[in-house]
């Protein structure tokens, strides 16, 4: 056996788990997202905003994530059930399964970057090539979408089975400060040709009418908790891997302020690019207006033709974006790998069973683009109460108890104060308005049919797939409770009575 | 590009990367301090 067995198993250095932890957080959002809506959002308003989000929204949970891991050493299921109590194991559940779904089609994006990155390297966008039609014919080829999202998979698996110390850190390693050179040099040669400030310009002009708009702030918030994966369990479970010693607050900061640098990066390289080399400003403005597939896979190789030195940069880039989205799947498999061996499975069992499964049922996602938006829109949203499930299991152990015995500790790097406290008590307010605005959105595209669950983006179709969820996932909770072992993964082995697991201790 | 622009780019990519150079600094000065005790 190649990998480890989940006990006594930690990062071997912290630079290797703060790594992790940014890959984990750096995804394609950060490349495909935040440029598109940090220009549309009135550009250094919107980073203001965003700033704000990333300090009360997403750091705040990435240190709930952290502490429930530690203290309890668990994947995602036993964490809340040793930490809230056997009664709420069904938010472990919930927490590990809304990550999960979204690496079954997680993984046939990272199948598209890597499909892109091939036809760069063959060098199709330097060619007279209709950039629509290849993305057209790609994405409508099944044959071609789920071999890429097999393939994947397949490296996901690998990675996985190799362990967390061979595999994940390993990997991570390599890949993050790989990606942040290559988002470095895509974002010279973007600054670097000429026109490339008006880019620049629409990225930080400081419009800060956008800060009295309330949708400039909803958009943030929602950037910030997609793009940091705070509250999605899947630093919950990277930290189960920590040291004893391991500081929560600095490592916590490091995964914010990573994921908007990269952010920066991605952004000073594409919105630089698109304004350069668009024949026309409405050009440009339909670019941004494509959205994330439309941006990166039909305009951007369209530029990157026209571009000096365009076959090498489309290389670095669509490589960039397989490495973003690679560090990220690789959080959202060991999210099951790890509940599986919590519950007695061998490592290299709980990796083919995690991708195996993965893979079948992201197989409709690679078949149909409006399956996987559909997936990406109830996950994505989904995402957001898992971030409050998180808060609230803080709440109930004590906000304060948890500040004071669990986060500052005398080899803590730095002292985290009761602002922290002040916005996990707040988390459930931020909730209500960030997810009721995308509810409200979401009625507003369907005035008529809301309701119907078999519309892509519908509350309908939200509200129903999260009852189905936790209605399997409350009738299985006890049986969930007794699946995982006691204080059976991580580095330290607590001896928890069941008095302790019924009263959340 | 207007002196605005550029007062707010040299601001935000300054909070950001100085931020993310002063916490993994601090994080790296803790891990040579706890190697040598």
């Amino acid at each position: 056996m190649m990998g480890n067995k989940g006990n006594d198993v930690t990062f071997t250095s912290r630079f290797g788990f703060i790594c992790a932890a940014i890959g984990m957080a750096v995804g394609t959002g950060n490349i495909w997202r935040f440029p598109r809506v940090a220009a549309a959002n009135g550009g250094a308003s919107f980073i203001i905003a965003l700033t704000v989000a990333v300090f009360v929204w997403a750091v705040p949970l990435l240190i709930a994530e952290m502490v429930i891991a530690r203290k309890t050493r668990l994947g995602t299921v036993g964490a809340i059930r040793d930490f809230a109590g056997r009664q709420f194991t069904w938010i472990g559940a919930w927490l590990g399964f809304a990550g999960l779904a979204i690496m079954f089609y997680y993984s046939v994006v990272m199948g598209w970057t890597l499909k892109y990155f091939v036809l760069a390297l063959q060098g199709v966008f330097n060619g007279e090539v209709d950039t629509q039609a290849i993305w057209s014919t790609f994405t409508t080829t099944p044959s071609q979408t789920i071999l890429f999202h097999f393939i994947s998979m397949a490296i996901g698996a690998f990675i996985i089975y190799k362990g967390v110390t061979g595999g994940i850190e390993k990997a991570s390693k390599i890949m993050v400060p790989t990606l942040f050179v290559l988002l470095v040099i895509t974002a010279i040669r973007g600054l670097t040709l000429p026109g490339a400030a008006e880019g620049i310009r629409y990225l930080f002009n400081p419009d800060l009418s956008y800060l009295l708009s309330g949708k400039t702030w909803l958009e943030a918030f929602t950037q910030a908790a997609w793009s940091t994966g705070a509250g999605w369990a899947l630093l919950m479970t990277y930290a189960v891997y920590t040291k004893k010693e391991e500081d929560l607050g600095v490592n916590c900061f490091l995964v914010g302020f990573g994921d908007v640098v990269a952010a920066l990066f991605a952004a000073m390289a594409i919105l630089p690019t698109v304004f350069a080399l668009a024949p026309t400003k409405e050009y440009a403005y339909d670019a941004l207006a494509a959205g994330n597939t439309g941006l990166t896979f039909i305009y951007l190789p369209a530029l990157f033709k026209i571009m000096p030195g365009g076959y090498i940069i489309s290389v670095i880039f669509f490589l960039a974006m397989a490495f973003a989205a690679l560090s990220s799947l690789l959080s959202m498999i060991e999210v099951g790998v790890l509940n599986l061996q919590n519950a007695g499975w061998g490592r290299g069992k709980a990796t083919l069973f995690v991708c195996g499964v993965g893979f079948l049922l992201g197989v409709p996602s690679a078949y149909s683009l409006e399956f996987l938006n559909n997936q990406d829109w109830v996950w994505g949203v989904a995402l957001l109460i898992s971030g409050l499930l998180v808060s609230i299991v803080v709440m109930k152990y004590g906000v304060e108890k948890v500040r004071n015995e669990e986060i500052n500790h005398p080899w803590s790097d730095m002292y985290i104060g009761k602002w922290w406290s002040v916005c996990i008590r707040l988390f459930p307010v931020m909730f209500a308005i960030v997810f009721g605005w995308w509810v409200w959105q979401s009625i507003g595209w369907y005035p008529d049919s809301w309701w119907n669950p078999l519309e892509t983006y519908s509350p309908g179709t939200m509200v129903v797939q999260w009852v189905i969820a936790v209605i399997i996932f409350l009738g299985l909770n006890n049986w969930l409770a007794d699946w995982i072992r006691k204080g059976s993964g991580g580095t330290v082995q607590y001896p928890i009575s069941s008095e302790d697991i019924k009263e959340g201790k | 590009m207007d002196g605005m622009t550029i007062f707010f780019m040299i601001l935000i990519l300054g909070f950001y990367i100085g931020g993310f150079i002063y916490f993994a600094n601090k994080a790296a000065l803790s891990e040579k301090k706890k190697k040598k005790s």
